[in-house]
């Protein structure tokens, strides 16, 4: 499954209907809202495109690794520290490749994916989070 | 003609999040930028430098596909440019 919610993403239910009898491995990579004297963050998606761009991802992942499956949530919307933002599985025959696709799934998702973060601070500064340098989107270069 | 503008992020709360933008017919994304230029006004530094080109880091998409900041197609009536900061997800 590959989704934007702006709903809690229950990750438990997610990867019990991610198994398959075929897979020894399930790797799974979450990402959460960490306290660094921020006390919530308010993330903004171009939706259209991001879910586009994720499917793109999971397309690449299956071709460039053996796995069997990959399912990628992300959330939107207001989230405080704890909550999590991303989370992505990955089911395999053996764990090696669920790992290293894994990493090739979230590297590339921050580098395309069309979503930015708000941090509003305990201090009561608000402060966008800078983007990760790189490509961005897949589609033609920059020029 | 009339083309809606998406902004993201930082560039949303400079420009608004949709805006139809009227044009010329035969208008290309210069024509786009120039408007989005007046529209900023003083806000607009994070978007343009000061001869008013874009940013280096300003990303934009014409009908969810990228295209780069000199492209000279003819736009075409209910085209969606989306123009936005460095993507931070995960």
């Amino acid at each position: 499954m590959i989704s934007i919610t702006r709903d809690v993403i229950d990750t438990g239910t997610m990867i019990e209907a991610a198994k398959r009898p075929g897979m020894g491995a399930l790797v799974t990579f979450c990402g959460v809202v960490r306290d660094d004297g921020v006390e919530r963050m308010e993330l903004e998606v171009y939706e259209e495109v991001a879910v586009r761009e994720l499917e793109t991802i999971r397309d690449e992942a299956m071709r460039k690794y053996p796995i069997e499956s990959v399912d990628i949530v992300h959330r939107v919307g207001s989230l405080f520290v704890g909550e999590t933002i991303l989370l992505v599985i990955v089911g395999a025959g053996h764990r090696k490749e669920a790992f290293a696709a894994s990493e090739y799934i979230i590297d590339r998702l921050k580098r395309t994916v069309p979503i930015w973060k708000k941090e509003f601070g305990r201090d009561g500064e608000e402060r966008w989070v800078p983007g990760e340098p790189g490509d961005q989107t897949s589609s033609p270069p920059p020029g | 003609m009339k083309v809606r503008v998406k902004a993201f992020a930082r560039f949303r709360e400079i420009l608004g999040s949709d805006l139809p933008i009227e044009v010329p017919d035969g208008a290309t994304m210069a024509t786009v930028l120039a408007a989005l230029r007046d529209r900023a006004g003083d806000r607009g530094t994070a978007i343009f430098d000061e001869g008013g080109a874009l940013q280096a880091h300003v990303i934009l998409m014409r009908n969810g596909k990228r295209v780069k900041r000199g492209d000279l197609d003819t736009l075409a009536e209910g085209d969606e440019i989306a123009i936005f900061p460095p993507v931070a997800g995960g």
